[in-house]
């Protein structure tokens, strides 16, 4: 399972059920063998391989990347519905594989690599739909986005973007790089533009970071590293 | 000096006498810290600068661990110690806190009978260790293994399925969703060394069989619910010889894999989660490597799903031929309520008894049905109840040498045997532990996304 989202206002957590190409939501409490609460599957869908998501749980819509393009559903959609905007087509230049909502100042934040473009955080307005293009892209060389290695997360309070960016490609590279770092990027960035904080590399203490949450009220970010197989917590003040 | 450089100069005066009060204070308590001090005195002065700065660093506490998970405190010395602290990098900061199981979490087991060794692999610290097989460890101790192989060059990561050649002691391993490599050690390997062979294989294998008559190597993709099957000596970027996929075969997650070599038959565990392909694709890319598309016998992948459908099945154990291709239904299905499954996960099959082992992970238990049984039915037996130590079973093998059968439970340090008519909650005759029994087991096994709990204070880890 790639994703999951706590939905504070609803108490309530979702994930992507790839295989099964289904949209699960639980209950904040669930444990054990528990029921969702809510499920999205089926033929109305179009969802193909829901391996990221993400949630604004102010508007209540849950968005998927996917490729291409983004289906956006509604939060308390269930059973076989169709997703109520799709943000595709060629201007958009997603290549989208993780995602978040600031629903603040209502953008959207896709991630991913689009063919021959290279790994990119693409923003868009919330709200966008159809053919829209991103009003601001981050990526290239000084960014040090070189692939973005799960799922992100944003801080609106900070106008901030939280990601995880695996180390350069090479073979063993792809099971650990002390290159690896989470960056804290703005949502008013826009082109070429390095993090403006870093926890990790180069030659720092994470090996595969992967995904990446906080705990705003105590100052904290949290990430997975899939080589240390492990939860590392660290206190980061300055950015809250 | 301009009006403006004033209340700057002011400012820096006042910084340098705190620093030579707080200096002198130091100098006077001996034990003190000063980075926290010093700390708080530049935050007053801080301005954002759009590049990292010296803000904070924290030390580990001690015992922080036992805060979290309320297990062992974790040794994160080995991760960190070969990074210095860089002090004035934002980015060199350490984790307050890491939540890590410091044991290895067997997943899954065979039996070298020649040579009398258990060979297990580990999903948490990323190994395979070899046992004697007449190990038994009291709940105080910890199992010391003959050998290990692990580290970077190995490729081992998170082995889901192994085999041990009964010729020559040769170790097969397979990695689920993280390395698409099939790694092969020779039984003398130890340590981190490169493995002796290597095949490429689709991503999101998971279990192996090996047919030693027709010199045949099976492997279980999960990702996209097949069966590729490839000559048993391959090598490299060789291309499966055989692939059973399509909606007809009814794998569905598939997972652990068996053989009848007598009976020329193919026994499959499967989750249940599935979609389909688009009929007679070709493999496109996307998550497939473009040398790969060239290749005969490559599954589908994901950008060749047919969006929206996705369901759910019962799990299952689905029965070929094992000379099976293509979209073929299975000869028979073992699928229902009665039959207890509940992410049957590894599988065995006892060519005397003509019996199915079935590694139950959710349902704590080992179910042993008929390798002829059809459709909704309950198992002969169930290995199940605190006395068997069974917990969150991946990995079952039958040692038809010895009348034993062997689990691997991920969910609790423990490698177990069993005599093969073991049935009910029966102890096990004999038991491997990476730790002492009061350990806890975290179960992390390929931590990807994480979500932070604000109502409970809780962190949601899926693996």
């Amino acid at each position: 399972m790639h994703s999951i989202v706590y939905d504070e206002i609803h108490d309530e957590f979702v994930v992507p059920q790839q295989f099964g190409q289904a949209i699960l939501t639980f209950r904040g409490g669930a444990n054990g063998e528990e029921v969702p609460v809510r499920v999205v599957q089926g033929s109305l869908t179009q969802l193909r391989n829901p391996d990221r998501l993400a949630l604004d749980p102010v508007h209540n819509e849950i968005f998927v990347p996917q490729g291409n393009s983004v289906l956006v559903f509604s939060r308390e959609a269930k059973g076989n519905v169709a997703p109520i905007r799709v943000i595709k087509g060629p201007d958009t230049l997603l290549g989208a594989s993780a995602l978040a909502v600031d629903p603040v100042h209502d953008l959207l934040v896709v991630g991913g690599r689009a063919r021959g473009l290279g790994t990119r955080l693409l923003i868009f307005n919330r709200t966008d739909e159809g053919n829209a293009k991103p009003k601001a892209i981050i990526g290239g060389p000084k960014s040090g986005l070189a692939h973005i290695s799960g799922p992100f997360t944003v801080y609106p309070a900070k106008n901030e973007i939280i990601v995880s960016v695996r180390g350069s490609s090479s073979e063993s590279n792809e099971m650990s790089s002390d290159e690896c770092f989470v960056g804290v990027w703005s949502t008013q960035d826009n082109g070429d533009v390095p993090p403006r904080w870093t926890i990790g590399g180069p030659k720092g203490v994470l090996r595969m970071v992967r995904g990446v949450d906080l705990d705003p009220k105590n100052k904290s970010v949290i990430v997975t590293d899939k080589r240390l197989n492990a939860v590392l917590t660290f206190y980061f003040p300055e950015m809250f | 000096m301009s009006g403006n450089d004033r209340p700057r100069r002011i400012y820096f005066v006042a910084l340098l006498t705190l620093v030579a009060v707080l200096a002198g204070w130091a100098l006077v308590a001996g034990n003190f810290k000063l980075t926290e001090p010093f700390t708080a005195v530049f935050s007053l002065f801080r301005k954002p600068v759009g590049s990292a700065q010296l803000v904070s660093y924290d030390p580990l506490p001690a015992g922080a661990m036992d805060d979290e998970c309320n297990g062992p405190l974790v040794d994160v010395s080995s991760a960190l110690a070969a990074e210095p602290m860089q002090e004035a990098d934002v980015s060199a900061k350490k984790p307050v806190r890491m939540i890590r199981d410091r044991y290895a979490s067997y997943s899954s087991v065979a039996v070298d009978p020649t040579n009398d060794e258990v060979v297990l692999t580990d999903e948490n610290l990323f190994n395979i260790l070899a046992y004697n097989r007449l190990d038994n460890t009291p709940s105080t101790r910890v199992t010391e293994p003959k050998r290990s192989i692990g580290g970077l060059k190995t490729k081992i990561e998170f082995q889901s399925g192994v085999y041990v050649d009964p010729k020559n002691g040769d170790i097969y391993a397979v990695n689920n969703d993280t390395v698409d490599t099939l790694v092969i050690f020779s039984r003398e390997a130890t340590g981190d060394v490169r493995p002796e062979r290597e095949v490429h294989t689709p991503h999101g294998t998971f279990a192996i069989a090996v047919d030693e008559d027709h010199q045949e190597l099976l492997l279980t993709v999960q990702h996209d619910s097949a069966v590729v099957t490839f000559q048993k000596t391959a090598k490299s970027e060789d291309a499966p010889i055989r692939l059973l996929q399509g909606e007809h075969t009814l794998l569905a997650d598939p997972h652990g894999i068996a053989l009848d070599t007598k009976n020329d038959l193919i026994f499959v565990t499967n989750h249940g989660s599935v979609h389909q392909f688009r009929p007679g694709a070709v493999a496109a890319s996307g998550r497939i490597r473009e040398s790969d598309l060239r290749k005969s016998n490559w599954p589908l992948g994901f950008s060749n799903a047919i969006p929206g459908s996705g369901k759910n099945l019962l799990p299952s154990v689905t029965i070929y031929a094992r000379s099976a291709s293509g979209d073929t239904a299975p000869l028979h299905v073992i699928q229902g309520p009665k039959t207890q499954m509940n992410w049957p996960t590894g599988i065995a099959f006892d060519p005397t008894s003509n019996e199915l082992f079935v590694a139950n992970d959710m349902g704590d238990s080992i179910l042993v049905f008929s390798a002829s049984a059809n459709g909704d039915v309950a198992p002969i037996r169930v290995i199940k109840g605190p006395q068997t130590l069974i917990k969150n079973p991946t990995g079952v093998y039958v040692d038809s040498k010895n009348d034993e059968l062997w689990i691997a439970n991920f969910g609790n340090h423990t490698a177990t045997a069993y005599k093969l008519s073991a049935a009910g909650n029966t102890p096990p005759l004999r038991i491997i532990r990476s730790a002492p029994a009061d350990q806890p087991t975290l179960s992390i096994g390929n931590p990807h996304p994480v979500a932070y709990d604000t109502k409970r204070e809780e962190l949601l880890v899926p693996n």
